[in-house]
């Protein structure tokens, strides 16, 4: 009974040969892909991509010195809520620079690799973290003259 | 052997704790700047309204706050309190309260207000600790306590007096999610269940339970796609979802939201595509058919696309309502700035600049995407769903400032996982070598307990992390540099927590040059004053940010607050502060205002003040009364806003000016500068001599930075409305005559004998007639 109820449906239907694919371009992404989107993204929205589009301010401000004359300003000083679109991308870069750094310095671990190539990896991911902490602060002080000031 | 081992476990345990406790009193006692230096004081503006609506609970109980009316906000609308605020703050307060002064300690409400929200911290860096130990390992979960307990981002919400949700929110938003992890992970009912009581508070705690909502579904839905589907998570999710639907709609503010809004609707979207995907695969496992796999697939896809279409479907309808501006803003970012001026207006509403995030996180910024390449390269089930929270934390975060409070939890977790990695890595030598220097805090408090099963678990450091032929010295060199880098991490922590986020903003403090500090009181004295001297149902006009303060230091009747429900009325208010005096009047006369309290920094140079904020007054006001309301008249010809001679007219003559500047042309501060010379702005003010017909002066504080005027009575003696006769038209007579008659024309003394011809002189009858009385 139950069988001829559900051969009732295909009495009518003739049910299609249905050969389905998976559109070869569809492709789990690999780990390095997602790591470098989200890099890219991350460098971004920490350089305050948002904020420079809705805020629009210029790509470097500019000062008159006493002599009248224009001089260029990198940064937007003692303003926390506010910034120009350079600045923020050259701490952005530091940002990411220092986060590189690790990431090299933890290649450096593979354990096939020979020793120059090892200190190399190691060097470099040094200089990546130091430079981009250091002139991350020095950006800081610029910013904000007292910062770690009292 | 045996009892050896279990004594290093025992002792392991007790340093555990010993390490978290102590994250607990670091975290503690690293909020309690404002306390120390200043006095147990609730801070900011939205701390005063729970702390208020605490009191109110604690004093009449639960049933009467949630049925609360408060016709002292909002004059003349009214808020009911109890359907339109998260209780959870309110009520956790109050219950601590409650079971404290039942245990006979009594403490006033006040200062469990203040010390909620360091107290919760202690809660948070556990939950943290949690949380890591789950994705990773027990060590990164150390790291990430003491972290969690001292970084920036969390403390600037948290410091003591900052009475706030997020202070209680937070916690509860990392415990969901260390919950959730625990059920994905086991897959058992309990830790489920768990969770969907952890997201209840939440929901009661913090409008920001919608990450949660969303995280989560999206987490399943990530999984689905990368082939990971499982029973764990189908009972997790199923269980979790269904829990807290119900339960999230006990909360009055919340109500029936959760199945009506597109911000619910992910959730119930994904649950519905789990549905018809375990069918299906209960359907493969009972046919004999080889190749259903594609067919699932692709049955999926389109039960993923029919639910989609349903829930756009019923949101045309209208069954479900669309993404509410404050939500929408975070997709279409120039929305706000367009639509909603009142939410652009709020500052922690503002995008975020790079400084906001080294501010915040420090040197964690840079670990960070270094943690998210470990978990990436090492992934499963419950590190996709962190890397998700971290990727939709970051952009939420660029979108407001306001949000770095979400990324900071995870970007702590992921830099502390890198941390401990690297640790990991350098840390070990040859048993005869020397461990690197252990001077740091946080290293140490890794270190120890690694160290002591460092024995047990030799030889499977060895093989796994295995460091080849780097030096010992070279190996030292980047522990201390690493420990150097976590070290500036705690100054940077303490130097910001005390320098920029320790300020309750009720008091002001500024820093002389010898390092003594001056303390400028004029908000409370203000609000004191208010409290004192004015009539107890006095209605008082300020801008929304002072509307919680009046309320909760004045206890007077507000028109509008922080709480901006209803934008109409504040753009009244708005409108009369930017009309001209007569336009204002009128409206201040409608709205039975009995004073005006403005904010002015003019005097010592704080840029808070009402000034600096008029624009916004002017914005909110045109988007309801366009044609009254300019906001192209207020600026010069050249687009500039200035309240110098070369200022607009239009803002020299309106209240808001008149207000801030009234009298302030007479003072000059010092001789370098003219008279009425604005510090904040750097310009002599436009106009300096004015009147100011419908309002007086009621107080000025002691820096001029409030200012409070009452606004006149109408004139008892109105002005008659026919036509004064001189005016009328009607000619005056050219000549003078004299009413008098020609007998009445000199000036006669009284009881002046007259003399009549041809009569005797005698008094006048009256003296006669009072001796016969």
């Amino acid at each position: 009974m139950a069988e001829y109820l559900y051969g009732l449906p295909f009495s009518v239907v003739d049910p299609p040969n249905l050969r389905l694919k998976r559109p070869s371009w569809l492709v789990i992404p690999g780990p390095m892909l997602v790591f470098s989107i989200v890099m890219l993204s991350y460098f971004l929205v920490t350089g305050g991509i948002i904020y420079d589009v809705i805020v629009e301010p210029p790509s470097i401000g500019s000062t008159v010195d006493e002599h009248g004359h224009s001089k260029p300003v990198a940064f937007m000083a003692y303003r926390i809520n506010g910034q120009y679109i350079m600045e923020g991308l050259a701490s952005s870069f530091l940002f990411t620079l220092g986060g590189l750094g690790f990431v090299i310095l933890d290649k450096s671990n593979v354990p096939t690799m020979p020793k120059f190539n090892r200190y190399l990896y190691l060097f470099c991911g040094f200089i990546c973290v130091l430079l981009s902490f250091f002139s991350c602060r020095a950006f800081m002080t610029i910013k904000l003259p007292g910062y770690l000031q009292a | 052997m045996i009892a050896a081992e279990k004594s290093l476990a025992g002792f392991k345990s007790l340093l555990v704790i010993i390490v978290l406790t102590s994250c607990c009193l670091l975290g503690f006692a690293s909020r309690l700047f404002a306390v120390i230096r200043f006095e147990s004081i609730i801070h900011e503006f939205d701390p005063w309204f729970n702390y208020r609506a605490t009191h109110h609970m604690a004093e009449n109980g639960f049933y009467n706050f949630l049925n609360w009316f408060d016709e002292r906000a909002w004059y003349p609308l009214g808020r009911i309190v109890g359907g339109t605020v998260y209780p959870g703050l309110m009520i956790t307060a109050s219950s601590i309260h409650f079971i404290l002064n039942s245990l006979n300690i009594s403490i006033h409400i006040r200062d469990i207000c203040v010390f909620l929200a360091p107290i919760f911290s202690g809660f948070t860096s556990l939950a943290a600790y949690g949380l890591t130990r789950e994705l990773w390992n027990e060590r990164a979960g150390l790291l990430a306590a003491v972290m969690m307990a001292i970084v920036p981002g969390y403390t600037s919400r948290s410091v003591a007096g900052s009475y706030d949700n997020e202070g209680i929110a937070i916690f509860a938003l990392i415990f969901t999610y260390f919950l959730w992890i625990k059920s994905i992970k086991t897959g058992s009912l309990f830790w489920s269940s768990c969770t969907a009581l952890s997201y209840f508070y939440m929901v009661s705690a913090w409008g920001g339970y919608v990450f949660i909502i969303n995280l989560i579904p999206l987490h399943v839905f990530v999984l689905l796609l990368m082939g990971r589907y499982s029973k764990r998570i189908y009972i997790a999710y199923t269980s979790f979802f269904i829990l807290g639907l119900i339960m999230s709609m006990q909360i009055p503010f919340v109500g029936f939201q959760p199945v009506r809004t597109s911000e619910h609707m992910a959730a119930a979207g994904v649950f519905a595509l789990l549905q018809a995907y375990s069918a299906l695969l209960f359907i493969k496992s009972n046919s004999t058919a080889v190749n259903l796999g594609r067919l699932i697939l692709f049955a999926t896809v389109g039960a993923a696309g029919f639910v989609f279409l349903v829930v756009v479907t019923l949101t045309y309808a209208g069954y479900i309502a669309p993404w509410s501006g404050r939500f929408y803003s975070l997709w279409d970012t120039g929305y706000a700035k367009v639509h909603i001026p009142i939410i652009a207006s709020v500052s922690e509403h503002q995008p975020t600049t790079w400084v906001s995030f080294f501010f915040d996180l420090h040197i964690n910024i840079c670990m960070f995407p270094y943690g998210v390449w470990l978990l990436i390269n090492n992934i499963n089930d419950e590190r996709a769903f962190i890397v998700l929270y971290a990727v939709s934390a970051v952009y939420f975060a660029g979108v407001m400032v306001r949000l770095m409070l979400t990324l900071t939890p995870v970007v702590i977790i992921l830099s502390s996982i890198a941390f401990s990695t690297t640790f990991d890595k350098y840390l070990y030598y040859d048993e005869d070598e020397e461990e690197g220097d252990e001077s740091e805090k946080e290293k140490k408090e890794i270190v120890s307990p690694r160290k002591r099963d460092k024995a047990k678990q030799k030889e499977v450091t060895r093989s796994k992390f295995y460091i080849g032929d780097v030096g010992a010295n070279t190996k030292s060199m980047v522990v201390m540099v690493l420990a150097m880098l976590l070290m500036m991490f705690a100054v940077h922590s303490t130097w910001v927590t005390g320098s920029a986020y320790s300020s309750p903003s009720v008091v002001l403090a500024s820093s002389n040059p010898d390092g003594s500090r001056t303390v400028l009181d004029d908000f409370r004295e203000a609000y004191y004053w208010l409290r004192q001297n004015t009539h107890e149902n006095a209605r008082i006009m300020s801008w929304w940010d002072y509307g919680y303060q009046i309320a909760g230091m004045a206890n007077r009747t507000t028109l509008v607050d922080n709480n901006t429900w209803n934008n109409s009325h504040i753009a009244l208010v708005g409108k009369a502060m930017s009309s001209n005096e007569t336009a204002a009047y009128k409206i201040m006369r409608e709205l039975d205002v009995d004073y005006v309290l403005i904010i002015f920094g003019g005097a010592i140079g704080y840029s808070g003040d009402d000034i600096n904020k008029f624009l916004w007054m002017v914005r909110i006001a045109e988007g309801e009364h366009p044609k009254e309301i300019k906001e192209s008249e207020y600026f010069t010809p050249n687009g500039e806003f200035r309240v110098d001679r070369l200022g607009s007219p239009t803002l020299l003559n309106c209240l808001m000016y008149k207000m801030s500047y009234w009298k302030f042309g007479l003072m000059q501060m010092d001789f370098r500068t003219p008279s009425g010379y604005d510090r904040t702005r750097n310009a002599e003010i436009g106009n300096k001599d004015f009147t100011l017909d419908v309002l007086e002066e009621a107080y000025t504080t002691e820096h001029w930075l409030v200012r409070i005027y009452k606004v006149r009575e109408p004139n008892n003696r109105v002005k008659s409305l026919q036509i004064k006769r001189h005016e009328s038209g009607i000619k005056k007579k050219t000549k003078y005559y004299s009413k008098k008659s020609s007998k009445r024309k000199r000036g006669q003394i009284k009881k002046k004998l007259k003399i009549v011809k041809g009569k005797k002189l005698r008094k006048s009858k009256s003296k006669g007639k009072k001796k016969n009385l």
